[in-house]
């Protein structure tokens, strides 16, 4: 295998492909240490000054604060509900579960932009605008058909002779989805957590709709000031975003591996894996 | 057709059965796969559920264990019918074709589960578990996870984990199909032996028959949803009911006859007799193979009471180490004659002419539409 041409060619490949798709991104940490007063590459000079004056901006810090409490808030709603839920659509099949899945999982289909400025009018009248029940709720609007397609996918895959056994050894429902399905499913609430919590921890659209001076999150906060200012702040928070969202991938591969968790997952498209990552 | 008579369709009754399936059938949509299946089962009884692959068992075992309900019938256990109690009430042990191990469990936590849930002390529960895997000589594997073990060593943990429980019935979908032959033959006994001493009423399912025949007490042998025959396994065995428990039970030769007015059968130019009167004019007779007598120096072909005799020319020898099978042309029909083999074998050859006597006894005559 090793000396194979095509594997070769296809090492090469693949490399060119990883540096074209992540180049983009890996520029912007030398930035970070730019020196310079303007976002420029290559810069002329090297500092800190940059990652300094993000520890000093505290707009940027509690939007950092707000988007890390909003998505830990998100992904365990998410979770609370769509564990139960899922559960009732695979394996309980309720009447009326299959709608309700296909309610759940719509907004994935929809323009976000469009499902942005929905809820919008409808929270304006509610005044939920930029507070944080009205981001949460905003939220779960888009991570909720992650976790409960994940999720579905992950116990749909599981054989149903096990809880089968397990009720025959005397186990009460109730257990059995504890103490058997439950762990049974520990690669896809891995999955679905993770998931979750990128999805929310980036995403833009719909929260412009949502947020406000009083409260904002850390992707709409770098999104207002690139339209205002061209420093290299942004590289540094960028930077930020990118070794969260590098935390969350580590500790799922840690936990389980990667691959294995995004396969269990593999219902959702890849590009939204992409998007999500 | 007397055999016919006996359990054609599997209602047999038998006094205060521990276990009782009444007129139990299932549907798939339109499709039937139990058709109006009766069975009552004795307290500490092993019974075998015996068919070739589809024809209902691992079905009728799941009907039984609560996991999916009879379309229509009813299941009662000493007495109560359990027909609509969930599985966990049922208190029965089940042995899954496919395993079912818990993925996420070490070998004992699996064998303990049924226990905990019971809510033994953890000393008992370590006690038993302890005790179950030794049963299966599985104690060195405790800590293992199933993905760990091969097929053999799951199936022998999940035996395990449903004998532990000591249920008051064990349900066993084909547990050693995937054992070695030596393996096969220990868990064969173990399992017997367990099952006596503890007495418990036991519904095993197989499609092979010599664990039917070896280990049950009787055996119910279904074919299509049906039950062709219910019956121990010298009566399944010797007063088979239908040509297919016949063929499907031991090996046997199988030509099609003639009765005649003075109830004899016609096979080519021979006459044979049968010890059941079959009422039809055309019939199969069914004769096994090790039933059969070769005399090679006889050209009488004389018929008595006990005997039935034809002429016959050999056509093919088959050696299969243990036997040797000779297969025979009776008037341009097949009969194969199976003789243990002896070490210093006589030499005969295809073309060698000679005569077959087998007892009337063992002579079993089914309506040729069977
Ligand atoms: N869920 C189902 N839906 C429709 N048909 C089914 C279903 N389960 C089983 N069947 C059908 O019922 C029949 C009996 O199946 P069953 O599993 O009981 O066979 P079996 O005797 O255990 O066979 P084997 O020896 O191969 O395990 C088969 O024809 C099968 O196709
Ligand atoms: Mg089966």
């Amino acid at each position: 295998m090793e000396d194979n041409p095509t594997s070769w060619f296809m090492r090469i490949t693949v490399t060119i492909l990883f540096l074209f798709l992540l180049a983009p991104v890996l520029l912007v940490f030398p930035i970070s240490f730019s020196g310079d007063q303007i976002l420029a590459f290559p810069p002329s000079s090297w500092s800190l000054r940059w990652y300094e004056a993000l520890l000093g901006n505290n707009v940027m810090m509690s939007a950092f604060l707000t988007s890390l409490g909003l998505a830990s808030v998100v992904t365990v709603l998410s979770l609370i509900i769509a564990i139960p839920a899922s559960y009732a659509i695979v394996r309980l099949k309720v009447t009326g579960s299959e709608f309700l899945f296909n309610l759940f999982t719509a907004p994935l289909l929809l323009p976000t932009i469009v499902l942005g400025l929905a809820i919008l009018i409808i929270f304006a009248s509610m005044g939920l605008l930029a507070t944080f029940t009205g981001l949460v709720i905003g939220h779960l609007v888009i991570t909720l058909p992650y976790a409960l397609r994940v999720l579905s996918v992950s116990l749909g895959n599981l054989s149903l002779a096990c809880e089968e056994a397990a009720s025959s050894l005397g186990a009460k429902p109730l257990a059995v989805f504890g103490k058997v399905t439950l762990p049974m499913m520990a690669p896809g609430i891995v999955a679905a957590t993770a998931l979750c919590f990128l999805v929310s921890f980036d995403e833009v659209v719909i929260t412009l709709f949502l947020t406000g001076p009083r409260m904002t999150t850390l992707p709409v906060e770098l999104f207002h000031h690139v339209e205002s200012q061209a420093d290299p702040l942004v590289a540094s928070v960028s930077v930020l975003l990118i070794l969260m969202t590098l935390a969350v991938v580590m500790i799922v591969d840690r936990t389980m591996g990667l691959t294995k968790a995004m396969a269990s997952g593999r219902a959702v498209s890849m590009s939204t894996v992409a998007d999500a990552t | 057709m007397m055999h016919q008579t006996i359990k054609r369709d599997g209602v047999e009754t038998i006094g205060n059965p521990h276990l009782s399936l009444e007129g139990i059938n299932k549907k798939y949509g339109l499709v039937e796969v139990i058709s109006n299946l009766n069975l009552e089962v004795r307290k500490g009884e092993l019974i075998a559920l015996l068919g070739p692959s589809g024809c209902g068992k691992t079905t009728t075992l799941r009907m039984i264990a609560g996991l999916i309900a009879p379309s229509a019938g009813k299941i009662a256990v000493g007495g109560r019918d359990v027909t609509h109690i969930a599985p966990h009430g049922r208190d029965m042990g089940l042995v899954f074709q496919s395993y079912a191990l818990f993925p996420h469990m070490t070998v004992a936590k699996n064998v303990a589960f049924g226990l905990e849930m019971r809510g033994l002390s953890r000393a008992d529960i370590a006690n038993k578990v302890a005790k179950a895997l030794s049963m299966v000589q599985l104690e060195h594997l405790a800590e293992r996870k199933p993905r760990e073990l091969s097929g053999g060593q799951q199936q022998r943990v999940a035996l395990a984990r449903a004998l532990v429980i000591e249920p008051s019935i064990l349900l066993l979908d084909e547990p050693l199909s995937n054992l070695d032959a030596k393996l096969r033959d220990e868990m064969r006994t173990q399992i017997r032996d367990i099952q006596q001493q503890l007495g418990i009423t036991t519904v095993f399912v197989t499609h092979d028959q010599v664990e039917a025949l070896s280990m049950c007490d009787r055996i119910v042998v279904m074919k299509g949803g049906l039950i062709e025959q219910v019956g121990t396994p010298h009566e399944i065995y010797e007063r088979p009911a239908t040509p297919f428990v016949a063929s499907f039970v031991g090996r046997t030769n199988r030509v099609k006859g003639k009765r005649t007015a003075d109830g004899c059968i016609r096979i080519g130019s021979s006459m044979i007799r049968s010890a059941t009167p079959a009422g039809q004019d055309d019939v199969v007779v069914m004769v096994r193979p090790h039933r059969i007598h070769i005399d090679w120096n006889a050209t009488s072909t004389e018929q008595d009471e006990t005997a039935n005799r034809t002429a016959a020319v050999l056509s093919r020898i088959t050696f299969i180490g243990d036997v040797i099978q000779y297969h025979f042309d009776v008037d341009g029909s097949e009969f194969i004659v199976e003789e243990s083999t002896k070490k210093s074998q006589s030499s005969h050859r295809h073309g060698d002419k000679a005569v077959l006597s087998w007892s009337v006894e063992d002579t079993l005559v089914f309506g040729a539409d069977q």
